[in-house]
């Protein structure tokens, strides 16, 4: 007998199936709501200033500047290479709205396994933990969040949720994207005695301008 | 259990006689310890989190085979390939498999116990596939050529001088660094070339979401989605427990994973994988594969089926005064401290692995630190009462439990035995400590037993003496 054939054997035996399809679902929504009144508190009770307490945390470690809308990115990204003594050169994530922009002072270039600098565009963010969340498509592709040295992310203020519970219910009955990530922070190791070193692999430095 | 390198008591004996390896657990397991207090601590109500946490895994388990049918209907409609194996041998023939259709000479990979625990590195040496380990601590005890001793930390044994040697040695730049942040640029130099070379890339999950077929990672360097994204065929290996019901679910247990793991809210990279490249997407592997194994967990479903809600977090690690004086190494298996001494026996058979449960002091300090209350303590009775009735302990251990039975049974003989034995104790005790009791010598030779007390306890209370 095949091996999916043993094991779902083994399993219907141990636990044979004795509720609809319905009432287990509704079980698992009570579970989810039963966590749901004990989470960890919010900071502030304004997302977005909760979002920067968060990212801007010692364990996080990301620097946030706010930005009143998009026509303000590429500045911030010439003033970021300047202040980090980069070249004014960064891959751009193929975003609609980040391509919208006026990039004449930020030579584009394509993202490679040394670029040093790229910028991005989130589709949303988590106050609770300071999170940058990104669905992949055509025009986020994944790997933008984690070859560059430097990673800089437009994120709007409005997009931001308070929990991964809300992100949960905004998404219910959508399609699923090849990858949903959730970016908190630069990269970072503690693998050598439980000490933080960053840049493990993925970016050294996760800078974040917040629009509107 | 015994291995190439002798017996369970052998290598503890070893690990306690080692300094080094003694700096290096206290260094990582110490500020594990430090950093989980300090986020349960800005969580005030961690214990009723806790709970619902257990009660999360629980409802996925009660339903083990309708959720795990709906991850593979889903998985499959996303494009996924399953591979279904009873063992290990036939999971590590499902991934080599994939690797010879794909041509693969070289694969990444990104931490996975599950890997370790079904044996992958040798079966990818064995096949000469070149593995290429993207995970920092990964990569240490590759060049070490070591087995993990901490299932989150694997180089928990190795100390930033010992990292600082094998970098010098076996990094192209042969550079002598000193600090941690120096080792971590190198080694991600050392690496970059790979991520970009392989044909296949090896990951593990945390989670098996089965409303939408996806499965999770969570990593903090990044390791996991250069691994999986640039190689043409991304293979998961999933033990079937890491079953959950939605989205919802997975995330709210990486809450308390995640803190107890590291101390951290979340890890820095989270991210839910789906199926294969899509139309109009400008990375991402052309295959997905999603290996399936049971090794033991159907198994573990009928005869502890606590053990399923695990987690991998390593808390029970870092809080395990027996792990923190021996390490990781002694135990054997793949998985180590209190959680591993309770696997290892389904793995590996109870005969050969029965040392590790008794290598516990039934402090309960696992339990109490568990995200998801595994009764460990209790498990790891079980094993100790399974080994016995089974015949596994020797003769003299089991004619003495059986003395002990007797006299403890009976309150009056047992008094008797106690009056004698009182005085004849006090008479070794030196400043208040017994430096080697008679019959046992084995418990006193790397401690010390205390002088017990003029009276019995019962006798005082009798007297109307204060305790």
């Amino acid at each position: 007998m095949s091996a999916r054939h043993d094991i779902f054997s083994a399993l219907r035996r141990l636990r044979p199936q004795s509720h609809s399809e319905a009432a287990i679902a509704a079980q698992a929504r009570d579970l989810a709501r039963a966590m749901q009144d004990c989470l960890p508190p919010l900071e502030f009770s304004d997302l977005v200033e909760n979002f920067i307490a968060r990212v801007t945390a010692e364990k996080v470690g990301a620097s946030v500047e706010r930005a009143a809308d998009w026509s303000n990115l590429p500045e911030a990204v010439a003033r970021y290479a300047e202040t980090h003594g980069l070249a004014k050169e960064a891959a751009l994530q193929p975003d609609s709205r980040l391509l919208a922009l006026d990039w004449s002072e930020i030579r584009a270039a394509p993202l490679t396994s040394d670029t040093m600098m790229a910028v991005g565009a989130a589709r949303g963010g988590i106050a609770e933990t300071g999170s940058l969340l990104f669905h992949s498509g055509p025009e986020a592709p994944t790997l933008y969040g984690f070859m560059p040295l430097h990673h800089i992310v437009a994120l709007e203020a409005r997009a931001i949720v308070a929990r991964f519970e809300d992100y949960a219910a905004q998404e219910q009955g959508q399609p699923q994207p090849r990858n949903v990530n959730f970016i908190t922070g630069a990269s970072g190791t503690t693998d050598i005695e439980g000490v933080l070193a960053r840049g493990a692999h993925g970016p050294r430095r996760l800078h974040i301008v917040m629009i509107g | 259990m015994t291995t190439a390198l002798g017996t369970f008591k052998d290598r503890a004996r070893k690990a306690l006689g080692d300094k080094t390896l003694k700096t290096a657990l206290d260094r990582t397991t110490g500020n594990a310890r430090v950093k989980r207090a300090a986020a349960v601590a800005a969580w005030p109500d961690f214990d009723r989190a806790r709970a619902a946490a257990a009660a999360i895994k629980d409802h996925a388990l009660a339903h083990f085979p309708h959720y795990l049918e709906q991850f593979e209907r889903n998985a499959l409609a996303s494009g996924a390939k399953i591979h279904w194996a009873r063992d290990a041998k036939e999971a590590c023939a499902a991934v080599i498999d994939i690797c010879r259709q794909a041509k693969a000479k070289t694969a990444t990979r990104s931490k996975s116990m599950l890997g370790e625990e079904i044996g992958l590195p040798d079966a990818l040496a064995e096949a000469g596939i070149r593995r290429v380990e993207t995970d920092l601590a990964e990569h240490i005890i590759q060049l070490a050529g070591e087995t993990p001793s901490h299932i989150i930390w694997p180089a928990a044994h190795r100390t930033r001088e010992d990292v600082s040697k094998l970098f010098q040695q076996h990094h192209r730049d042969h550079l002598l660094l000193t600090e941690v942040e120096a080792m971590v640029a190198s080694a991600r130099h050392e690496l970059r070339d790979d991520f970009f070379g392989a044909e296949v890339g090896i990951s593990g999950a945390n989670f098996l979401v089965a409303e939408t077929g996806a499965i999770c990672t969570i990593t903090n360097e990044g390791n996991a989605e250069l691994t999986t994204t640039p190689p043409r065929v991304h293979i998961v290996t999933a033990g079937i427990e890491k079953i959950v019901a939605t989205t919802e679910h997975a995330l709210q247990l990486t809450r308390l994973l995640v803190r107890s793991a590291t101390g951290a809210d979340l890890t820095q990279y989270t991210t839910f994988h789906c199926g294969p490249k899509r139309a109009g997407d400008r990375d991402g592997p052309e295959e997905f594969h999603i290996v399936l194994v049971d090794h033991g967990r159907t198994q573990m479903l009928e005869e502890m089926p606590d053990m399923l809600r695990c987690v991998r977090c390593g808390a029970c690690l870092n809080h395990c005064v027996v792990y923190r004086k021996i390490g990781g190494h002694a135990y054997g298996g793949a998985y180590p401290g209190p959680m591993g001494a309770a696997l290892t026996p389904i793995f590996d058979g109870l005969e050969p692995s029965r040392d590790l449960p008794h290598a516990c002091t039934l402090n309960g300090m696992c339990k109490q630190v568990c995200p998801v209350d595994i009764p460990l303590p209790t498990l790891l009775r079980d094993w100790r009462a399974k080994s016995f009735r089974q015949g596994f302990e020797s003769p003299a251990l089991r004619r003495g439990l059986a003395l002990w039975a007797l006299v403890a049974s009976k309150p009056r003989l047992y008094r008797a035995a106690l009056a004698l034995a009182l005085p004849l104790l006090r008479r070794r005790g030196k400043d208040g400590w017994i430096a080697a009791l008679p019959f046992t010598p084995g418990w006193t030779q790397s401690r010390d037993f205390p002088t017990p007390a003029k009276k019995t306890f019962l006798a005082q209370i009798e007297s109307g003496e204060q305790a």
